[in-house]
């Protein structure tokens, strides 16, 4: 890390003669160098507890059942990526504080006044370049990644592009969701306009939400699905998703709603088609589509 | 007055008649006055327009809310009266009014409001030096902070106790609204207050603010707002959490109102503390310091204060109009009537988000001005720390829909808002690059403020993560509206802001009290604090990871582990504030005394005595570097080039 690039030798090295681009010969100075080894080190220890760590966090996140969903599948897999691609440079931070902090390099006690200065560095070209690009490309595949995640995403939620948000697929059933102070509600218009306090689904059929509020803004937020769009009054907004697990799950108002916001939540049941249909029955209505 | 080269002849300037004896009206003006004069305006405007209302309406009318009629218009008022008469009575009127009368301030006048020669009074007073008012801000920032940390207990303490309900949910859901924003105020005031007045100028070399008497107004303007927003709490609350979404606000009792006047009140207070700052970097530095001799930290400051002109604005107009709603039966937000919540939702967020940048920013400069002291090596890539800066200020303004991405306004913007918050990642890697690379091979002297280092990037680090996963669109549709959420916006808020703006103000406690903090109480405060801050904030990880939304009062019991261990940290939270807080004072009144340079600085601040003279310099300094000239000739470079020479036998370069 220091500029000896700019001197790169252009003459091979008399004593040693070895088939070694002249680069990689400054890497092996520089890695001789007594604390480059720790931090590389330290960086690659760092990184794999972080990435060790992911897993804890989507085992939080699946501990209530999850994921229900592919759209809860897609942002587990996001989560992982993410964390890989951010792990080596926060472990590469996170090597050097603390190598910095342990006194790799010395240090001078609190009560002490420092008698020597550090090194004059004032810049490295290598050093900023190389930091510049590698964060650019990472930050650059992070939003590729992003994009084509969303598109996925809203293609499973929408059943097609998001332009029209027309759910292309005939079998998706419509639900429209009201949200109230502080109460769920859903009808379902082609069920013979049943309404239910509680989401009642078949499985691996895709659901197609018409949300819209009475008062203020809520938000739709079924956990384990990974569903989540605010309820808004004077407008309806739109999402969806296909359930691929049979089990109760939760839904929450994401959104402060009032005294009790707390309370506002009710349960996703999912089932099987026939005890979906006696459902629909029970509740007096008719399958008409 | 200086002492350098006089260049141009002194011509006579004449000067204005001096009428009365110096400061005139001013003698008679404290904060006991304006207090009274502010209670008597608010008590006679609320019952004058207590009476006017009754003329209109002949009463008997209900509105939506049945509060007694007029009740809103009234308190509306009192709050302008009160505002009115704490700025008269604190004597902020003074000048202007001289001015109308023709006659005008004479240097005397000045003197006299500048505090000279008046001891401890002046801290009570319309005062312009710039160093008095710096310390006004570091106590105001010290009260809301204390205010905020109090909430802060009581909110844990509900989430504590998951077997039942503290407070009723009123009253919880007024605490996390209050909470919220008066720490959102005292964290945008943390850094450029106390340190931006206080140091920025001597830093440059000037002797006070470019406009001194703005400055004092800007602070009085904040003391102003602060108790309409406080008293909201008596007033049936603000319980709408501190983004106060419409139309839900609209539905709040009275104590709304108090919010709305204190943000109306509170932008322009940022407004002209901003552009007094800015006028200040960009006009009135030392003979010789160039744009790239300027420290760091008046670049942090000035990119913090450009942001809070450009975006405080967009807040105190979602205000005002959520106000014009309620007192004028407007209609911006009802969607009943052709409204909006997705208007409110936009103009709050364009300031939303740029002010988390107003916070760190600062905060992160004055770390980047610690480090070269603590480490004696110069700063690394000082211009990429100016990029990484303005890079942030510049991205600032393109990334608020990302608080949106759920909220059904325009799902195809999510592509290009996620896009740009992604981006938003790479100057603040500048700055990284920036702190690791000063940190490089450095021998660092373990004193407080290199403690906040450490502690800030570790912070960092973690909420820069966290925010990695919530820039993401569909992370974020899990995450949006979570417990995850709010751990991630306190390790930025707080981590980074209030641990970074404790190191600052550990670093520069010599400079503006001249006693040094005291190192271990202030350290066992410091670090107390900040493993306090891990607990409580991981365990909300968790919580919010399993699925608990936010600002909710009672939750499922999956939840329970999580919320007891965050409540136990946060307690610990609570100590090691207060014996940071208790380091504090006991340095302030009786530690060591500090020498006018007591870390070894090369900033223009350390250059001059302690305690800091009337005008800051006997004799205007004149700037030939910049402050980072720390450090010898990298042994490594000698070491290659001695091996170069003697290996070759010529020495190829002239580095080293």
């Amino acid at each position: 890390m220091s500029t000896v690039d700019e001197r790169t030798p252009e003459a091979e090295e008399p004593e040693n003669p070895t088939n070694r681009p002249a680069g990689m010969h400054l890497v092996s100075r520089w890695m001789n160098r007594p604390y480059a080894r720790r931090i590389i080190l330290l960086t690659v220890i760092i990184s794999a507890v972080i990435i060790a760590l992911t897993f804890v966090m989507v085992a939080f996140m699946n501990l209530s059942g999850g994921p229900a969903s592919d759209i809860q599948g897609e942002i587990e897999k996001t989560m992982y990526v993410l964390t890989f691609t951010c792990a080596p440079l926060m472990g590469f931070t996170l090597a050097i504080i603390t190598y910095s902090w342990w006194g790799g390099w010395g240090k001078v006690k609190s009560e002490e006044e420092p008698t020597e200065e550090g090194p004059a560095i004032r810049t490295n070209g290598v050093a900023v370049v190389a930091w510049i690009t590698v964060c650019s490309l990472l930050a650059a595949f992070l939003v590729i990644w992003g994009l084509v995640e969303l598109a996925t995403i809203t293609a499973s939620s929408y059943g097609s592009v998001a332009a029209n948000q027309q759910p292309n697929s005939a079998k998706a059933i419509d639900i429209n969701v009201t949200g109230q102070q502080w109460l769920w509600s859903f009808e379902y218009p082609d069920q013979g306009k049943i309404t239910s306090s509680e989401l009642v689904v078949p499985v691996n059929v895709p659901l197609y939400f018409n949300v819209t509020s009475l008062d203020v803004i809520h938000s739709f937020w079924v956990v384990e699905a990974g569903v989540k769009i605010d309820v808004n009054p004077g407008a309806i907004t739109n999402t969806g998703f296909t359930p691929n697990k049979l089990g109760t799950f939760n839904i929450r108002c994401a959104e402060l709603c009032g005294l009790h916001h707390a309370y506002m939540e009710t349960n996703l049941r999912v089932v099987t088609q026939e005890q979906f249909e006696s459902w629909v029955r029970e509740q007096g209505g008719a399958r008409t589509s | 007055m200086s002492d350098t080269a006089v260049i141009y002849e002194q011509k006579h300037v004449p000067q204005p008649r001096q009428v009365g004896k110096p400061g005139g009206f001013l003698h008679r003006t404290n904060f006991v006055t304006a207090v009274v004069s502010g209670i008597v305006l608010a008590a006679i405007f609320y019952f004058i327009t207590g009476a006017i209302v009754q003329k209109v309406t002949g009463g008997g009318q209900q509105n939506n809310l049945s509060l007694p009629d007029g009740l809103q218009q009234q308190i509306t008022m009192m709050y302008i009266g009160w505002i009115i008469g704490f700025m008269a009575g604190i004597g902020a009127f003074a000048g202007p009014i001289r001015w109308m009368l023709g006659h005008d301030l004479t240097h005397a006048d000045a003197e006299y409001m500048s505090g000279k020669d008046m001891g401890r009074k002046k801290f009570w007073k319309y005062t312009t030096d710039h160093k008095v008012v710096g310390i006004q801000y570091l106590i105001v920032a010290l009260i809301l902070f204390g205010l905020g940390g109090l909430l802060a207990m009581l909110i844990r303490t509900e989430l504590g106790v998951t077997w039942a309900e503290v407070f009723n949910p009123n009253f919880y859901n007024s605490l996390i609204g209050t909470h919220g924003i008066v720490m959102i105020i005292a964290m945008i005031i943390a850094v450029t207050g106390p340190l931006g007045n206080f140091i920025v100028p001597i830093m440059c070399g000037a002797r006070d603010m470019a406009f001194p008497r703005l400055n004092a107004l800007s602070l009085w303007l904040l003391v102003a707002a602060i108790p309409p927003l406080v008293s909201n709490l008596l007033m049936g609350g603000i319980r709408d959490g501190w983004t106060v979404y419409q139309p839900l606000a609209d539905q709040a009792p009275v104590g709304m109102i108090g919010y709305q006047i204190c943000i109306i009140v509170f932008a322009f207070s940022t407004g002209i503390a901003s552009v007094n700052l800015i006028t200040t970097v960009v006009t009135m530095r030392a003979r010789g310091m160039t744009w790239s001799r300027v420290p760091i930290f008046v670049y942090g400051v000035v990119g913090s204060s450009i942001m809070g002109l450009i975006w405080f604005p967009m807040f105190q107009y979602s205000q005002i109009l959520a106000l014009s709603d309620r007192m004028l039966q407007t209609s911006f937000y009802t969607p009943a009537s052709g409204g909006s919540v997705w208007l409110y939702e936009n103009l709050f967020w364009l300031l939303g988000h740029p002010e988390v940048y107003v916070i760190v920013i600062p905060a992160t400069a004055a770390l980047l001005e610690i480090m070269p002291v603590f480490l004696r090596k110069p700063l690394f890539s000082y211009k990429l720390a100016i990029a990484g800066i303005f890079g942030i200020v510049g991205l600032s303004a393109v990334v608020w829909v990302h608080h949106m991405y759920m909220t059904g306004w325009a799902p195809s913007s999510n592509y290009p808002f996620m896009m740009s918050t992604e981006m938003i990642s790479i100057p603040f890697s500048f700055l990284l690059l920036v702190m690791l690379g000063t940190m490089w091979r450095g021998k660092p002297w373990m004193k407080l403020p290199m403690m906040a280092v450490y502690a800030v990037i570790w912070n960092k680090v973690i909420g820069g993560i966290t925010g990695v996963y919530l820039s993401d669109t569909p992370v974020d549709q899990y995450m949006h509206g979570s417990m995850f959420v709010v751990a991630h916006f306190h390790f930025m808020l707080m981590g980074a802001g209030l641990f970074g703006a404790m190191g600052a103000i550990a670093y520069w406690f010599p400079k503006m009290t001249n006693r040094y903090l005291d190192e271990l109480i202030g350290a066992i405060g410091f670090w107390t604090a900040f493993v306090g801050f891990q607990v409580t904030f991981f365990a909300m990880f968790v919580a919010g990871l399993q699925g608990m939304p936010r600002r909710v009062l009672q939750f499922d019991q999956a939840f329970n582990i999580a919320n007891w261990i965050s409540t136990i940290g946060a307690y610990v939270i609570g100590i090691g504030m207060l014996i940071f807080l208790y380091a504090m004072i006991t340095s302030w009144r009786s530690g060591k005394l500090a020498p006018g340079n007591p870390w070894g600085a090369h900033t223009l601040e350390a250059q001059t005595e302690t305690p800091v003279p009337h005008e800051n310099f006997p004799v205007l300094p004149v700037v030939t570097s910049d402050p980072y000239g720390f450090g010898v000739p990298d042994p490594y470079e000698l070491l290659d080039s001695a091996e170069l020479q003697a290996k070759e036998g010529v020495s190829k370069v002239g580095a080293s």
